[in-house]
């Protein structure tokens, strides 16, 4: 598919904007409605035309605030987190009870799942686990 | 009012946001090439032997002596956080004028004087809530005062890290606390010739008769003394200037003698800058490339040189830019010494709108297509991918080591934190 779009087959805008640091944010991906080349009538969808589904903004409520942990591990089993999952992290979120959190115990990450009353041990919050990405090839 | 937010040992702290177990540990980044120390956090500042810019072989038993952790520098990382923190202060005010990597000027022109400090404290924790960033926050009524402000709620342990020069008492008391030398603008010259007629302080040298200043400092010291006064004469700069000139010259990873290597080495740093050149639009019309050999070196000769070349017309096509280089290269380059840094610096930057064709050269379309569609495979497979084939495959030989630079956490997918035992 991006290999059609470099050479402008693929029926979409495709904006880039590149930031003085190097960061890249692709800024919409906008349907173009197809207008027959051989009647030059417009599609009928022409004005039901919407943007496709983005994960990252059905995902990601705040990109500064946002970052993404590999687990290579199989101990965190009974969060349904599996070894090689992405965690999505949004560091905005304040956790409430039962939110699944990396939090930092002596110098170390750890996740865990928050209780509010029950005391734990002491640890400092670094983020609320949004989501799990889990990939299941 | 205006605020200056700035991040505390900013390179350190990035990667410590990242890096827990080091947290309390000292920690120092080094520069490019690991040459020397270029930043350091509060733990590492406290060992008094450990001197900033200085080369890194002088005082690498030092470092492991003192169980300093040492990171090569990741500016990826350190942009892209610093990135985080202008969106966050945006959402605080609409006027943000980015001043450095880890530096803004806020305008809080709206902000109640009464309820400065609480907003202050706001922007600091959530920029720290957000991205695990430590800042401090200095408010006054102008840039040159708030700097100072920020310096005071460093070094003022009840300050906590916000500090608001609110009235004019606070101003008077700020200045009697600030040495001279510590004020932003005045530099170690202008501060060693008051210093020699008896002003100390910074309430001092506002006292100073304005004709002197002028007279001796010229208006940028006039401005200084206004700004301390309590009169912004600094406007602020929403908009990044267009650069005049762009360039790079790094140092090569080990000494490099035949020119075909520096080339390449040449022709990859023309692919960086020109990439700059076309994300602001603009054309270059002249080039200017230097060779230098390792002046600290005794046992080896020396040579350097430098040539500038007027390009035929304004161009930011990398490759014409790259075949001119390498001409430019040839003529300076000389047999039999050792290099350790080749640079490039692209002059006479013009809006791309303005290039005039020329009779025998009118820029072609195509090539037009075609570096564009470079930029974005670069973009998309990371940098410099895809490249002019005269910019060679040998980077590994020449590149910068990067022995010790921390995973780019948050702008490489393959990079991310990963934990292991949890």
């Amino acid at each position: 598919m991006d290999f059609l779009l470099i050479f402008g087959i693929y029926p979409y805008f495709y904006t880039m904007e590149t930031f003085s640091h190097g960061k890249v944010k692709k800024l919409e991906r906008q349907h173009m409605p197809e207008v027959s080349k051989q009647t030059g009538f417009p599609s009928p969808a022409t004005h039901y035309m919407e943007p496709k589904i983005s994960l990252e903004q059905e995902l990601i409520t705040n990109n500064d605030a946002t970052f993404y942990v590999r687990i290579d591990s199989n101990a965190l089993q009974e969060f349904t987190i599996f070894k090689n999952d992405v965690l999505i992290i949004d560091r905005s979120f304040y956790p409430k009870k039962n939110s699944l959190a990396m939090v930092v115990i002596d110098g170390e990450f750890k996740v865990i799942k928050i209780e509010l009353e029950a005391k734990e041990k002491e640890f400092t919050l670094w983020g609320v686990i949004t989501y799990i990405i889990h990939a299941c090839k | 009012m205006i605020a200056l937010v700035d991040c505390n040992s900013f390179y350190a702290s990035c990667e410590l946001v990242f890096r827990p177990d080091l947290v309390g540990r000292p920690v120092v980044v080094l520069s490019n090439n690991d040459g020397c120390v270029i930043a350091a956090n509060k733990e590492a500042k406290a060992l008094a032997d450990i001197p900033m810019f200085e080369p890194v072989f002088k005082i690498k038993k030092q470092l492991i002596a003192n169980n300093v952790v040492f990171f090569s520098s990741n500016y990826t990382l350190y942009g892209e956080m610093s990135q985080r923190v202008v969106n966050i202060l945006k959402t605080f005010s609409s006027k943000v004028e980015v001043y450095s990597i880890d530096e803004s000027f806020i305008d809080l022109s709206t902000v109640p004087h009464e309820e400065l400090e609480a907003f202050g404290h706001q922007i600091k924790n959530t920029i720290y809530r957000l991205t695990g960033l430590p800042v401090g926050v200095g408010i006054a009524k102008t840039k040159v005062l708030s700097k100072l402000a920020n310096k005071m709620s460093k070094k003022i342990p009840n300050k906590n890290h916000v500090c608001v020069i609110n009235s004019d008492d606070d101003r008077v008391k700020a200045l009697k606390w600030s040495p001279v030398t510590g004020v932003w603008g005045i530099g170690k010259k202008h501060s060693e010739r008051v210093i020699a007629i008896g002003v100390a302080t910074a309430y001092d040298f506002t006292q100073l008769p304005m004709a002197w200043v002028r007279k001796e400092m010229t208006v940028v010291g006039e401005r200084t003394w206004r700004e301390l006064r309590g009169e912004s004469v600094m406007e602020f700069i929403t908009e990044p200037k267009k650069k005049k000139a762009i360039g790079t010259a790094k140092s090569f990873g080990k000494k490099l003698e035949s020119l075909d290597i520096i080339e390449e080495a040449c022709s990859y740093y023309v692919g960086e800058v020109a990439e700059v050149l076309r994300a602001q639009n603009s054309c270059a019309s002249a080039i200017h490339i230097f060779l230098v050999t390792n002046f600290f070196s005794t046992k080896d000769k020396q040579y350097s040189n430098s040539i500038t070349v007027k390009l035929a017309m304004p161009t930011n096509d990398t490759f014409i830019l790259v075949t001119e280089a390498k001409k430019a290269l040839h003529l300076i380059y000389k047999e039999g010494y050792k290099y350790k840094k080749v640079g490039v610096n692209l002059l006479g930057i013009t809006p791309e709108e303005y290039v005039q064709g020329n009779l025998f050269k009118i820029p072609t379309e195509s090539k037009k297509t075609l570096t564009k569609v470079v930029d974005e495979l670069n973009v998309k497979f990371g940098k410099l991918k895809v490249s002019s084939a005269l910019v060679g495959t040998r980077v590994k030989e020449w590149e910068l080591i990067k022995e010790e630079r921390s995973p780019r956490y948050t702008t490489q997918w393959k990079e991310i934190l990963t934990l292991k035992d949890t």
